[in-house]
């Protein structure tokens, strides 16, 4: 009896315990969902030439004001777009088939005034005098190889998936931890899905 | 028990795991503060560590918690000890913590302020503008170079401006020059080295500002960690009908004052940058402080709940324990602590406490066993004893009482424990008159004594022997009484009447003996005489005689009645001349002419006495008797009786001594002389000795029987002279008999 009684109270005392970081957690979400400005991919799709994908998208990144002002005060923001290639699976989750992650490094230098865009993948870099210039530059993605075509095996659905993202890890340590729980920094798009037919 | 093992093993597994979080997500926080690039990589798992380990922290808390409100609420021993330390602990906790956290608070932000100065801050500023300035110089003087090089290509044909911009290339310094149109098309290049033709495009802003007439140039970092310039001009026109082209260059600055501009770019934008970290790094900071003193603080809390528990468990097994002996149970033994401290010498103590507890009830359960199988069979042996035993306490108040007791005392005792001999009296005359001869004694603070109770009761009266003795009590009071009594009435009469008896007996004996003398005389006197005289004289003689023999057999028969039936009367003590009287008495002897020589030796200073005569005369005349007849037809007998005086520790006793020379007693009947019906004679009756014995006693005197020297016997009689020194005689044998009987 007594052990039922103390295994009851237990499990309500857990409950309600839950319920209540429930409660906090969805309260933050909701309140985050509010006013946060988010990376969008508006169109992306690929194009085979050659025997070979290349990608084509257009990316909206819009800033928050601590980005903005983290980047006015000298701060390198990191952007990647991440590209996957799946095979779809009707039972299964859908396999992998080819992963690709551009990044780019977007940064203000004060001497000469001007917005300098550098493709880590490449390692070109560009400036620009504008950061209007500069983000509509990171958004434009033209002719970007992303795949052979002899790795899809014709007669299966393969998907296209883009996600674009400000990347948080590679920010100063102090802004990561608060990166954590402020949503300014928290900037990311949702997956835009293409269908790709080999 | 084994849910209880389980239980504890996952509580130790919690608490090592949150431990060993807690201390890996502080060395983890120490790492990523000094080391920002690991940060990174480390920061999930920091945060996942420690909100797994807040997490466990807060359910064992909460567990433990439940825990100790449920026995708070329900009273358990030791709950309220443990609420109480628990309190103190974690009061004694958080103010210390509350206490750096603040300093710490304040010493992080005030430390991080230090960094930041605003002449830093100026100064980086104005090597700024310094640098641009510079910088700036450098552009007009290529944006000059570049103007006189276009000027220099007006009006040739796009054909031969090929030759003529790597001439100007040259002439000019820089690293490429290039004719576009306005489409942003290249109509001649020349390039100190070859490049990607991507990077001598000219951009939307260049084309734009070009567009509108106005000279181009800006620089910008090159992927080399270097700087270029770059400057765009209008070719100017020589007529309408021409094209318009525009001369792009693309010119090095200059090796040291590109380092030098870089540093002074790096230092400014980290100093900007940490300007701007200032305040997300004291959040962090705070942060990270913040996890940690929780982290910190729920590990406290939980070591408080876990110490409280591990303290207050002993002592809620001594309450247990104590409560359990309270109940009698003292085989309660608690688990031997392992700590050596002093609550493992309390939980030492108790146990062996308990285990003597246990130890002495068994002792005295079996000694009480023991007394209840002797009372038990006291009980029975009082319940059979035709004794009547009552055991009373210093109040009279009845403890116990056997059957024999109510029985004697006429009313029923054993139903009427605890209440006072006073009480249960009431209506009963036995009782109260016994209860009166008791008090007596105790009023007097008597408290042994021995005494015979005469009851008086309607069926005639009773006599109680009855004893009391103290029970042992506290100081000199007794605790109680033990009366013990016996109703001696049944034997008295027994006594009485066997007395009587022997008296009747004895007179019998005594006047049976005279009367066939007599018998045989009278029936002589008329044989003799009968003839001789005439008819009247003999008639006379024969009415006579046999009226004696009449008389006497009537006598005789009389007697015999008598002997059956009489009651002997009391001592008829008188003062009699003792000398006189055996004198008498030995004058009848005499007058038998037996032949005897009877000597009489008598004490003049012997008075008179108090004794009875006629019992004297019958021990008189049975001693001589029995001397008599013991010399039988001796013709040298001879018997001699002495008197003598004595006057011993002022009791005064007459001697008579009686003495023969005949064959004397034999050896082996010596001791027994006096006891009835022991005789060496063929015709004696056995009872003369024994008789005398009776007589002496009764007289509170004595008697002794053996061997005269010169052969013969003798008996010696000491007698009382008067009352007192009987009485005293009397106490004396009292004496010497219960000395005897003990």
């Amino acid at each position: 009896m007594g052990m039922n009684g103390t295994a009851s109270s237990n499990r309500v005392w857990l409950a309600s315990l839950a319920l209540v970081c429930c409660g906090v957690l969805t309260a933050g979400v909701a309140d985050a969902a509010k006013d946060r400005p988010r990376f969008e991919i508006r169109s992306a799709y690929a194009e085979l030439e050659n025997a070979v994908y290349f990608l084509h998208a257009r990316i909206d990144y819009p800033l928050s004001k601590q980005a903005l002002k983290a980047l006015q005060s000298g701060v390198e923001l990191n952007f990647q777009l991440r590209i996957e290639v799946n095979r779809v699976r009707r039972y299964l989750p859908d396999a992998n088939v080819a992963t690709l992650l551009q990044r780019y490094q977007l940064r203000f230098n004060a001497l000469v005034n001007r917005y300098v865009v550098r493709n880590l993948n490449s390692g070109g870099q560009q400036s620009f005098a504008t950061l209007d210039a500069a983000l509509s530059f990171l958004g434009r993605v033209s002719n970007l190889p992303i795949l052979d075509k002899a790795l899809l095996q014709p007669g299966k659905k393969y998907i296209l998936k883009l996600q674009a993202e400000l990347d948080v890890r590679r920010l100063p340590a102090p802004i990561q931890l608060l990166a954590f729980w402020l949503d300014d920094w928290r900037l990311t798009s949702a997956w835009y899905t293409w269908p790709l037919q080999p | 028990m084994a849910s209880s093992a389980i239980k504890r093993i996952a509580f130790q597994v919690l608490l090592t795991v949150g431990a060993v979080l807690w201390i890996a997500a502080l060395l983890l926080l120490a790492e990523s503060t000094q080391n920002s690039e690991r940060f990174g990589e480390l920061h999930n798992l920091i945060l996942l560590i420690n909100a797994v380990g807040v997490m466990v922290l807060l359910v064992v808390i909460g567990v433990a918690l439940s825990r100790l409100i449920r026995d708070y609420r329900k009273h358990i021993p030791g709950s309220r000890l443990r609420a109480r330390m628990l309190l103190s602990f974690v009061i004694l906790v958080v103010l210390p913590l509350l206490v750096v956290y603040y300093f710490a608070v304040q010493f992080l932000n005030s430390g991080i302020d230090s960094w930041f100065t605003v002449e830093v801050e100026e100064g980086l500023e104005d090597a700024l503008s310094l640098t641009q300035m510079v910088l700036d110089i450098q552009k007009r003087d290529y944006l000059a170079r570049t103007e006189e090089a276009a000027a220099s290509l007006v009006g040739w044909p796009d054909l031969g401006m090929v030759n003529a911009v790597g001439r100007l290339r040259r002439s000019i310094g820089a690293r490429s020059l290039t004719v576009v149109d306005r489409g942003g098309r290249i109509i001649a290049t020349s390039q100190d080295q070859p490049r990607d033709i991507q990077a001598l495009l000219p951009g939307e802003e260049l084309l734009q500002q070009i567009g509108q007439g106005r000279p181009y140039v800006r620089m910008e970092p090159t992927r080399e960690d270097g700087y270029r310039v770059i400057t765009a001009v209008d070719i100017p026109q020589q007529s309408a009908l021409t094209q318009q082209r525009a001369l792009l260059g693309q010119f090095p600055v200059v090796a040291r004052l590109g380092r030098l501009a870089d540093k002074v770019d790096q230092t400014y934008n980290e100093y900007q940058g940490k300007m701007f970290l200032r305040e997300p790094l004291k959040q962090s900071f705070t942060l990270t402080l913040t996890l940690v003193l929780l982290l910190s603080f729920l590990g406290a809390v939980y070591g408080a709940i876990f110490f409280a528990d591990r303290l207050v468990l002993p002592i809620q097994q001594l309450v247990a324990g104590t409560r359990a002996v309270a109940k009698g149970d003292f085989d309660t033994q608690l688990p031997p602590g392992s700590s050596r401290d002093e609550i493992g010498f309390l939980i030492n103590s108790f146990n062996d406490m308990t285990r003597r507890l246990g130890k002495a009830r068994e002792t005295a359960a079996r000694s009480q066993q023991l007394v209840e199988s002797q009372r038990a069979n006291l009980a029975i042996i009082l319940a059979r004893l035709s004794t009547g035993v009552i055991s009373l306490d210093e109040q009279l108040r009845i403890r116990t009482a056997n059957e024999a007791a109510g029985a004697i005392l006429g009313t029923q005792l054993g139903s009427r424990v605890g209440e006072t001999l006073e009480e249960v009296s009431i209506g009963q005359p036995l009782l109260v008159q016994f209860l009166d001869s008791a008090r007596s004694h105790f009023d007097k603070n008597e408290f042994e004594w021995r005494e015979q109770f005469v009851l008086r009761g309607e069926l005639g009266s009773r006599v109680l022997m009855c004893a009391c003795t103290p029970l042992p009590g506290g100081s000199d009071q007794p605790g109680g009484f033990v009366l013990v009594f016996d109703d001696i009435t049944a034997l008295l009469q027994a006594q009485r009447d066997a007395a009587w008896g022997e008296v009747a007996r004895r007179l019998a004996h005594e006047i049976k003996n005279p009367l066939t003398p007599i018998q045989l005389s009278a029936e002589r006197l008329r044989r003799r005489y009968l003839g001789t005289m005439n008819a009247e004289d003999s008639q006379f003689l024969e009415r006579a005689t046999h009226t004696i023999v009449q008389q006497v057999e009537a006598m005789k028969d009389m007697v015999n009645a008598f002997s059956e039936y009489a009651r002997a009367p009391n001592l008829e003590i008188s003062t009699v001349d003792l000398n006189k009287l055996i004198g008498e008495v030995l004058e009848l002897y005499r007058a038998r002419e037996t032949g005897v020589e009877i000597k009489q030796n008598l004490d003049p200073e012997l008075g008179e006495i108090q004794v009875d005569a006629g019992r004297l005369r019958q021990i008189l005349h049975n001693l001589i008797r029995n001397a008599f007849e013991a010399l039988g037809d001796d013709q040298n007998g001879k018997v001699e009786v002495f008197s003598r005086f004595h006057d011993q520790d002022d009791c005064p006793l007459a001697e008579i001594i009686v003495r023969d020379n005949g064959p004397g007693f034999q050896m082996d009947l010596v001791s027994r002389v006096f006891d009835p019906y022991v005789t060496s004679k063929p015709k004696g009756t056995g009872l003369g000795l024994a008789i005398v014995k009776k007589l002496v006693e009764e007289h509170g005197g004595k008697i002794e029987a053996g061997n005269y020297k010169e052969g013969g016997a003798e008996v010696r009689v000491l007698l009382p002279v008067n009352e007192t020194a009987r009485q005293a005689m009397m106490e004396q044998r009292r004496v010497e008999v219960r000395r005897e009987s003990a």
